[in-house]
């Protein structure tokens, strides 16, 4: 029934030549020899080797994971109470308010965030003496704060997709509220858990700006590090970086593709 | 009248004396400014498949959902087999529920979607694998057991969820609308099974449908339902004979209706005057005032053919064949009678069609008895 | 206690709600409503040499007597200092023809999508999605070697006959827009394919079974139909840019300042906390206008779909 649209094709084939070309010549000049991105002088994987003993780098990129991590674990907590709120407890007061806050941060400028968490810490050592110094706790709740807005949107699709009657099917059969929401909502809204919990991750890996408001000294993380080294012009150590990254979720991405096509409900 | 004893045994709702086990007083549920349920009392005996019956947004779902528990009644209160269970939540309710969707567990198989409500009763292991494999034997799916609800076919699912909601063994079940999801072939053959596992299990079943053959074919008794409220509750054949409105006579089925007053009494028999030189001759079981206005009800296959108009005899009438349906077993007659009515009648093809007496713009008579209708005063 | 099961359903119902939306709301009154108080306080005061870097609004004169001073000196100096006004006209500036670029591209290649074979599209999708899941820093690096006076574009353009000297395109404002929709175009593409996806398709055939040409039922149909993505996505893009400082600050030149970066500097390197707050609540009040009408958008969008 439908016919191909060839101008159509061609903005659609562009779009993803425009998207894809810088990664993947940042990918194939990660194995040059030269130390000029102009100039092809022989493949070489020592810029891996360097990276690999880049002993800044990697504390870093141990600290940013720890980070990604909490700030995941606590976004998918929060997210998910958040959207069991709006799906599950129809009109309350201030529900709009709750709504406007969630979302906010969603588009908010990093700009902002960072300046603003930055002075309530601030203000918070100097009358509640908590908390004392910033770096790990502080970038983690600044990143909680931002990602749980995103993990809020995708488990609210999923919850309000769900069939209510699967939960009352269930109380019917003698579960209680908590045992329904245990038993059956959270096993059936798993996937967007996961899938929320994965977005929180890469998203406080990926952030250099709210991080630089709120870390201390002593507390630099992955994208902190590889800001100063660009700052600088490029360097082929960051293109093995993206090298490893963009394997690292090409990889996510297919076991990710191939449970879901294995999983009972697609 | 007087019941004879053994009729009380199959329709206790006849017995003044018989308890009943799911008593429905005076409740009303309001959503908003919306009486989704308006003032419902309503007596349902043991081992009733009782139906409620009425068109979408009727409220009976409603109805069925406060008896489940996932509704609580603005005012009025529920009983099941004596205990008030008004603000009893659904979880502490011994009654199940089988959903229009079936809400089977997606990520459950069908075993553990059974084993479900029986683990929420912390019943010993033993114990539950008895009672999954009782319900798997009843309902003939034991070969799916170990399947998800989408790896099985709709059919299979009805009788999964079917069998998830009896392994309770809950004193009373509802159905939202249990065939509502099958094809119409198996729905027929679903329908007996149904009322054969009542039988069997005597639990009583209460059931939501807007499908009148379906509540006709399955249910002990109907409650119609409209507008929240309830317009009638009698068994399928007081239903469908003996309608005590127009509502209901024009619900189930279709019907003839004529307006007119009452002109004159005659023992048990009342003459109604439906328009000029138009006299209809009914038995009315209740006194009727002259001059009250009445509307006669005649079913189309009551109407009977005859072979020549005699303006003497009694409920007889001549009009022109105006339009004819053919549904293959019987076929329907839209006869012409007068500027503004047309009569349906409905006669068994006992012919093949070909040889059919009557066609387009021939001149009939039609005539019925007076036992063959009702006279409405609603 | 003596209680009915349903009095305790009801303090259950209670509870699960205190927790399901106390819980999240009081996370983000502490970490994203009382910054902005602080923010609008600091905004108001005056810079200090001290620890931290700004006077206190309030002071305790003597006992018991406050004394409430209020500085509106960084919002006069936003107004009067050319360099401030034109940070904000840039950024806005840059932030729409962005948005409009992102719309440009972005439209038809959801279209493209949303209209390509079933089993097609959820792996176009992903390949949208994809980028967006590697590090944001690192794809704006890579368009630093691209770029390059002697990067691989000018490279590849020199090699193909179309220039004879190098273009100086990093550190300018074409660098900045490209890098802008480099990063930002999944965000346009995303809600615009959710619209798209959603549309009747039998729509278009009514359309063509009237006599409607197909680009006469895109002009008179779809597009229509498709506003709300539009707008969607359009937020989505312009909101956050105006703010940007990662792109501005790698690709673009020294001389044409954005907000964000301003912020950044004047934070950073001047240690100017109340004037860095006071651009801050002024970039806030700019984009509370598209942010509350996105999020109207949206609200209307949820009722209209139940």
């Amino acid at each position: 029934m439908k016919r191909r649209s060839w101008p159509l094709l061609g903005i659609l084939a562009f779009g993803y030549a425009f998207l894809y070309v810088p990664i993947l010549l940042l990918i194939l000049y990660s194995f040059n020899e030269s130390r000029l991105v102009t100039v092809w002088s022989g493949f070489s994987t020592k810029w891996y080797g360097e990276l690999l003993h880049n002993q800044q780098l990697l504390d870093a990129a141990w600290l940013s994971v720890r980070i990604a991590a909490t700030n995941a674990t606590v976004a998918v907590v929060l997210g998910t109470l958040a959207a069991n709120a709006l799906v599950r407890q129809g009109r309350f007061r201030g529900r709009t308010g709750f709504e406007l806050l969630l979302m906010a941060p969603l588009v908010m400028p990093d700009v902002i965030i960072g300046l603003s968490l930055l002075l309530l810490f601030v203000a918070m050592q100097q009358t509640i003496g908590w908390p004392d110094g910033r770096g790990f706790t502080t970038i983690a709740i600044a990143h909680i704060t931002f990602s749980m807005a995103y993990v809020a949107v995708v488990v609210r699709s999923r919850l309000a997709q769900m069939d209510g009657s699967l939960e009352e099917a269930a109380m019917d059969l003698g579960a209680r509220p908590l045992g329904v929401y245990l038993q059956i909502t959270l096993p059936l809204i798993a996937p967007a858990l996961l899938s929320g919990w994965l977005l929180a991750f890469t998203l406080s890996l990926d952030d250099l700006v709210i991080a630089s408001f709120v870390s201390g000294p002593g507390s630099t993380t992955l994208p902190m590090v590889v800001y100063s080294s660009v700052r600088m012009g490029v360097s082929p150590q960051i293109n093995a970086l993206a090298t490893l990254i963009v394997l690292i979720v090409a990889i996510a991405v297919l076991i990710a593709g191939f449970t879901m096509r294995r999983g009972p409900n697609r | 009248m007087a019941v004879p004893a053994d009729r009380r045994l199959l329709e206790p709702w006849q017995d003044p004396k018989a308890a009943p086990y799911v008593r429905i007083e005076r409740v009303t549920k309001q959503f908003g400014d919306v009486y989704a349920v308006d003032d419902v009392s309503l007596n349902i005996f043991k081992g009733e498949f009782f139906s409620l019956l009425g068109s979408s947004g009727c409220g009976k779902s409603t109805l069925l959902r406060l008896l489940a528990g996932l509704e609580y009644p603005t005012t009025g209160r529920i009983f099941i087999d004596g205990v008030d269970v008004t603000q009893v939540p659904p979880y502490s309710r011994p009654v199940n529920m089988m959903f229009q969707s079936y809400a089977l567990f997606p990520h459950m198989s069908v075993e553990q979607n059974i084993e479900f409500g029986l683990k929420q009763e912390r019943l010993p292991r033993r114990e539950r694998a008895e009672r999954i494999a009782e319900m798997l034997d009843l309902l003939k799916i034991a070969p799916l057991r170990k399947r998800r609800p989408d790896q099985i076919s709709g059919g299979q699912r009805q009788r999964v969820a079917l069998a998830r909601s009896l392994a309770k063994h809950p004193k009373l079940l509802l159905l939202d609308e249990p065939l509502g999801a099958l094809d119409k072939r198996l729905r027929e053959n679903t329908q007996f099974e149904l009322v054969n596992l009542q039988e069997r299990l005597g639990i009583t079943f209460v059931t939501v449908t807007h499908d009148q053959e379906e509540a006709m074919t399955m249910s002990t008794r109907i409650a119609v339902m409209e507008a929240g409220q309830i317009m009638q509750v009698d068994t399928p054949t007081a239903i469908y004979e003996f309608p005590t409105c127009r509502f209901v006579a024009e619900f189930i089925g279709s019907v003839n209706l004529f307006e007119g007053k009452v002109m004159a009494s005659e023992g048990n028999e009342i003459l109604v005057e439906a328009g000029a030189g138009f006299t209809i001759r009914m038995r009315s079981y209740q006194p009727h005032p002259l001059g009250t206005p009445v509307t006669v009800a005649i079913r189309p296959e009551k109407m009977r053919l005859c072979a020549q108009y005699d303006p003497e005899a009694v409920n007889q009438i001549e009009g022109v064949v105006e339009d004819i349906a053919y549904l293959g077993d019987v076929s329907i007659y839209r006869i012409r009678i007068d500027e503004g009515r047309l009569v349906e009648m409905t006669l068994t093809n006992i012919q093949p069609r070909t040889e059919q007496a009557l066609t387009w713009e021939q001149k009939v008579a039609i005539e019925w008895s007076p036992t063959s209708g009702v006279v409405l005063t609603e | 206690m003596n209680q009915t099961p349903n009095m305790q359903a009801r303090q259950t119902s209670r509870l699960s709600r205190l927790v399901n939306i106390g819980v999240p709301y009081f996370w983000l009154g502490l970490f994203f409503l009382l910054p902005f108080v602080i923010v609008l306080q600091i905004s108001l005061s005056e810079p200090a040499l001290a620890q931290p870097p700004y006077r206190l609004l309030w002071e305790w004169v003597e006992e018991g007597l406050l004394q409430i001073q209020i500085n509106l000196q960084n919002f006069m100096l936003i107004w009067e200092d050319d360099i401030y006004l034109y940070a904000f006209l840039n950024s806005l500036w840059v932030a729409l023809v962005c948005t409009l670029i992102c719309l440009l591209l972005g439209y038809p290649m959801a279209y493209a999508i949303a209209t390509a074979r079933e089993r097609h599209r959820i792996p176009l999708l992903m390949l949208i999605i994809l980028p967006f899941w590697t590090s944001f820093l690192i794809r704006v690096y890579a368009w630093i070697g691209i770029l390059n006076t002697n990067g691989l574009l000018n490279h590849f353009l020199l090699w193909l006959g179309v220039i004879d000297t190098p273009l100086q395109i990093l550190h300018t404002q074409t660098a900045v827009y490209i890098g802008v929709v480099y990063s930002y175009l999944p965000f346009m593409i995303l809600p615009l394919y959710a619209n798209l996806t959603r549309l009747d398709p039998t729509l278009l055939e009514a359309a063509a079974d009237l006599g409607c040409r197909p680009l006469r039922a895109f002009m008179r149909v779809t597009l229509p139909l498709s506003m709300p993505g539009i707008v969607a996505g359009s937020m989505l893009v312009f909101i956050p840019v105006v703010g940007e400082f990662v792109i501005p600050d790698l690709l673009g030149s020294p001389g044409s300042l954005m907000v964000g970066k301003l912020m950044w500097t004047e934070f950073f390197s001047n240690k100017d906390w109340p004037l860095a707050s006071a651009l801050a609540i002024v970039l806030l009040g700019l984009l509370v206008i598209p942010f509350v009408l996105m999020q109207r958008l949206q609200q209307n969008l949820d009722e209209g779909r139940t």
